[in-house]
């Protein structure tokens, strides 16, 4: 494992509760889905630690973001599902354009030719 | 709609739940189901940090603080459990400066803070005309006088009088007793604005000579000397001559001008119904009370009673001092209550906070020289993450217990010195008697270790992360900064010069008494007894009071172990007060000048024997005698001031003299009297010696005396019983009271100096303990942070004798350099506090030289022991120590 996190990304500060919001646009999902979900999406460059996700998910539930009701997993086991809520959808546009804008802002920095636009 | 908050079930579960999937995974991919279940656990990561991580959303902020801190608390407390020594000592002294604080702010919320029980206190004024010119601070009004401010001012809604008389009671059960009594208008209770808890109080129908008698009883009196007797309305009690019926209980509240038993209506005065008091403006016997008008502010009553009264002064100038200046002053009656407490209050205060200045000083030290000790472990804790927050965080744990504990202790500590305290400011105000011990103290003390422990957290030095910690770290030895050690000698200095200030003003008051208590009175004081044997006043020369006092002394004088006997009209220092500042009179021969008084002397009557009784030299002419009685030569005796200051020739004797004040204009014109005798000054209205002018006049020709003096030749209280029964013999309603020797008086009269200096001293005494612990401490820390250096100097040839003195002298400098700072600092203080309070005395030269003496030696005595540690370092141990 640990040769596998040499090639992995760090999550940037501040972006994992935008992919958790963004991983359940297409659905509701249980806590391991979405770490799976994020690590697939990324071609396993993004991997988010249980102690990060699940804090994460309580502290997006607690906004009023995301909701949670019981399921039961594929494992046959109790699990709890998570699903955006409207204001969770507001909050996920609200990060998407402060994401673009930062990318774009870095991008100018860094490559001072002609703006790339995302 | 807010979430559902999940439980730590909830959380278990959801994390069991992720587990599961993740391990069917795993099987589904191929692995066997044990090495599955590992793998996903250690992918997991630690179960019980992320629960805690998810549990900590949703749980509030400042639990998580108050779980840090109580952690913090649990741990400060481990680490004080192994400083016992340092936690008793730090403990003590904060409940010391809390406690003595405490106390005093509670009296001086109780005196000067708290309002009146008077409905709209703050509406009520109180009205008084003075001569300061003369001494005469308080002259109270006429009836006149008060009827021409009724008729001629709008900013006062109502008036209402108050006169003090004493009336011999019978009734309600009682032995016949003097009373202290008020006698008021109609309209009192209303202005004053107070309710009764039994019965009615007196209102306008109670007013008029035509009226029913009636009295209405003090709170104080009917739970004392009644039992709270619910039975005692309509009750009637006879009053001197006249009898009245009890119509009511007052509710407790703060008796002023005067702390009385029984306030009755006019009628039950035959005086207050004489035409002398009722016509005569320079009869003055009554105090004033004002409600403000609404809408007026006491500015406003200020201006138009001032106007009214100087166009009153202006009008009647014969009834007026013509020298002195006649002034009123008019305050809300809870300024005038609180005024005598608010000076001694003040300085109090000041004293505790000083106290409290010096404790938090001195722990401030020892927690310093505690934290150098432990600087090693700070310096692990910063190595191992701890953040700045989190370190400090631990000493404001340990600050807090500490001072919380000397807190406790210090408001456990101030209940009885509340009772002290309050019992001694009683002396100034009586709504010092009514201090309880409530919440206040507890607030006060709160208040006050929270600011120590604050002050406290912060004074020691954290480790800085950037400063190599490595020696520290490996050594775990103390190394004493140059910084660490100036702010300890810093801190005792401070506390030297706070505990000069204290004890230079202890000095200072313990000098006053010494002084008055070794003055010289001009009275035999030990042998001479004096007993209060008042019978009604009935007017001048009245033959039955005269008749009366010749029984007394007759039979008393024929009494076994009574060497002799005497009647006067005044108990020397007890009587203060109560003939005001003098009356003025005249002699022959003796013209004032242009724009001149005529002097004012001090009317007594004596009987013959008098100044033998008391042991008061005569020096010229001779004593009264029996045969100085009405209807002989008016005679009178004059003391050596008068016959020196109006007879420079020295030839009083023979010489003519007149009562000239117009307060003596209701008995006629002023009549000649001749002086036969000239006898030594005594000072008996004040402790503080004087010479003042006095005129005797023989008991036989005026009728007023009320004193009995016995001179004894043996113990004067054995007498006391015998007495009493004599002259219950003769008159078996009179009262005999308040026996003492003059000496008892006098000491009773000191008491307030003899309070002050011992309140003072005890500050003091608080300040030099904890300033010479606080002297002892540095030094001791000192040399046992130095032991390396000493034991080089011992390795060099310095002999430990020399060692000695030098840490000696360290301490001398210290306290040394404390006094010089508390000297300024004092002198600085004495002059800003003589822009707010009126007599701001600095100390002579001895107390504070003594206060000097006094430190440098605890000092120096607080130096010897860790001076002898230093000069007996063993080299060898200390060269190796490190």
């Amino acid at each position: 494992m640990a040769r596998q996190d040499r090639e992995r990304l760090d999550l940037l500060q501040g972006t994992l509760d935008m992919l958790i919001l963004r991983t359940l646009q297409w659905g509701p999902g249980h806590g391991h889905g979405i770490g799976q979900a994020i690590r697939a999406q990324s071609d396993d460059l993004l991997k988010v630690e249980t102690g990060s996700l699940y804090p994460a998910l309580h502290r997006l539930e607690k906004h009023g973001w995301l909701k949670s009701e019981w399921g039961v997993s594929e494992a046959n086991q109790r699990a709890r599902y998570y699903r955006l809520t409207a204001a969770g959808r507001a909050q996920l546009s609200r990060e998407r354009d402060r994401w673009s804008q930062l990318v774009d802002a870095i991008g100018r920095i860094m490559n001072p030719a002609p703006a790339r636009k995302e | 709609m807010r979430p559902h908050i999940p439980d730590n079930d909830d959380l278990d579960e959801e994390i069991r739940g992720h587990l599961a999937v993740s391990i069917k995974e795993r099987i589904d991919r191929g692995e066997d189901p044990a090495s599955a279940r590992l793998a996903a656990l250690k992918e997991f990561g630690n179960v019980t940090l992320t629960r805690d991580a998810m549990r900590a959303v949703w749980s509030p902020r400042w639990l998580d603080m108050a779980e840090a801190l109580w952690q913090d608390i649990r741990v400060a407390l481990r680490s004080l459990m192994r400083a016992k020594g340092l936690v008793a000592t730090v403990v003590v002294t904060l409940a010391l400066g809390i406690g003595a604080n405490a106390a005093i702010f509670s009296v001086v919320r109780e005196v000067l803070l708290r309002p009146l029980v008077n409905r709209d206190e703050d509406r009520l004024v109180y009205i008084r005309q003075s001569v300061p010119a003369v001494g005469a601070d308080n002259l109270t009004f006429s009836v006149p006088e008060i009827d021409e401010f009724k008729s001629r001012t709008r900013t006062i809604a109502a008036f209402g009088d108050f006169s003090t008389i004493d009336f011999t009671m019978i009734g309600l059960g009682l032995d016949p007793r003097v009373v202290k009594a008020g006698v008021v208008g109609g309209s009192f209770f209303d202005v004053m604005g107070l309710r009764p808890v039994l019965g009615r109080l007196l209102t306008a129908t109670d007013d008029g000579p035509k009226a029913a008698g009636a009295a209405v009883l003090t709170y104080r009196f009917w739970t004392t000397a009644l039992n709270s007797d619910p039975t005692v309305i309509g009750k009637t009690i006879r009053l001197g001559t006249r009898t009245a019926t009890v119509v009511g209980v007052l509710e407790p509240s703060v008796p002023y001008p005067a702390a009385t038993e029984i306030i009755a209506n006019v009628v039950t005065s035959p005086h207050h119904l004489g035409a002398t008091m009722v016509t005569n403006r320079a009869h003055r016997m009554t105090e004033l009370f004002g409600r403000l008008a609404p809408g007026t502010s006491l500015e406003g009553a200020r201006a138009e009673l001032t106007t009214v009264h100087a166009a009153m002064v202006r009008a009647h100038p014969e009834a007026y001092s013509v020298k002195g200046n006649v002034q009123l002053t008019v305050t809300k009656l809870r300024d005038q209550i609180a005024a005598p407490a608010r000076t001694i209050l003040l300085v109090l205060l000041a004293a505790a906070a000083v106290v409290f200045i010096i404790a938090c000083s001195n722990v401030a030290n020892l927690i310093l020289a505690r934290s150098v000790r432990r600087e090693g472990e700070l310096a692990v804790r910063a190595a191992l993450g701890a953040g700045s927050g989190a370190l400090r965080r631990t000493l404001l744990a340990e600050s807090v217990l500490l001072c919380g504990a000397g807190a406790v202790l210090g408001v456990i500590l101030a209940q009885p010195l509340i009772a002290l305290v309050s019992r001694y400011a009683a002396r100034f105000s009586v709504r010092a008697l009514d201090v309880n011990v409530d919440t206040t103290v507890v607030w006060v003390g709160a208040g006050l270790a929270m600011a120590a422990a604050v002050l406290l957290a912060y004074v020691p030095r954290l480790p800085s992360p950037h400063a190599p910690a490595g020696l520290g770290l490996a050594s775990g030895a103390v190394r004493i900064t140059p910084g660490t050690n100036r702010r300890l000698r810093i801190f005792a200095t401070t506390q030297i010069a706070f505990s000069f200030v204290l004890l230079a003003g202890a000095g200072m008051l313990l000098a006053t008494l010494v002084t008055l208590q070794t003055a010289r009175t001009g009275f035999n004081l030990r042998q001479v007894l004096a007993v209060d044997v008042p019978t009604p006043s009935l007017g001048l020369a009245d033959a039955k009071a005269i008749n009366f006092y010749q029984e007394v002394v007759r039979r008393v004088g024929g009494m076994p172990g009574v060497d002799g006997v005497a009647v006067g009209s005044f108990t020397p220092w007890r009587d203060a007060g109560s003939f005001g500042s003098g009356f003025q009179f005249s002699v022959e021969g003796y013209r004032p000048a242009d724009g001149e008084e005529y002097p004012r002397g001090r009317m007594r009557m004596v009987s013959p024997g008098f100044f033998a009784v008391l042991g008061v030299p005569m020096i010229a002419g001779r004593d009264f005698t029996e045969a100085d009685r009405v209807g002989n030569e008016l005679v009178s005796i004059v003391s050596q001031s008068v016959a020196q200051r109006l007879f420079p020739n020295g030839d009083a004797v023979n010489r003519h003299l007149m009562w000239t004040d117009p307060v003596f204009l209701i008995y006629g014109q002023p009549v000649p009297r001749r002086i036969v005798g000239v006898v030594a000054d005594v000072e008996d209205e004040n402790v503080v010696p004087g010479s003042a002018l006095t005129i005797y006049q023989p008991v036989r020709q005026m009728g007023v005396a009320g004193r009995l003096f016995v001179h004894a030749a043996g113990d004067p209280y054995a007498l006391v019983p015998a007495i009493t029964r004599v002259i219950r013999n003769i008159s078996a309603e009179q009262p005999v009271e308040r026996a003492a020797t003059l000496e008892d008086v006098r000491a009773e009269v000191l008491s307030p100096e003899r309070v002050n200096a011992f309140v003072f001293s005890g500050f003091a005494g608080i300040a030099l303990l904890i300033a010479v612990v606080g002297v002892a401490g540095v030094l001791a820390f000192s040399v046992s942070t130095r032991t390396r250096e000493f034991g080089i100097r011992l390795a060099v040839g310095s002999a430990p004798r020399h060692l000695m003195t030098r840490v000696l002298s360290e301490g001398v400098v210290i306290a040394a350099i404390g006094i010089a700072a508390g000297a300024a600092g004092g002198f600085a203080l004495a002059r800003v506090a003589t822009r707010f309070f009126a007599t701001v005395q600095l100390p002579g030269a001895l107390p504070i030289v003594g206060a000097a003496v006094v430190l440098i030696g605890a000092a120096g005595a607080a130096s010897l022991l860790p001076a002898a540690r230093a000069s007996r370092v063993d080299v060898m141990r200390a060269l190796r120590a490190e």
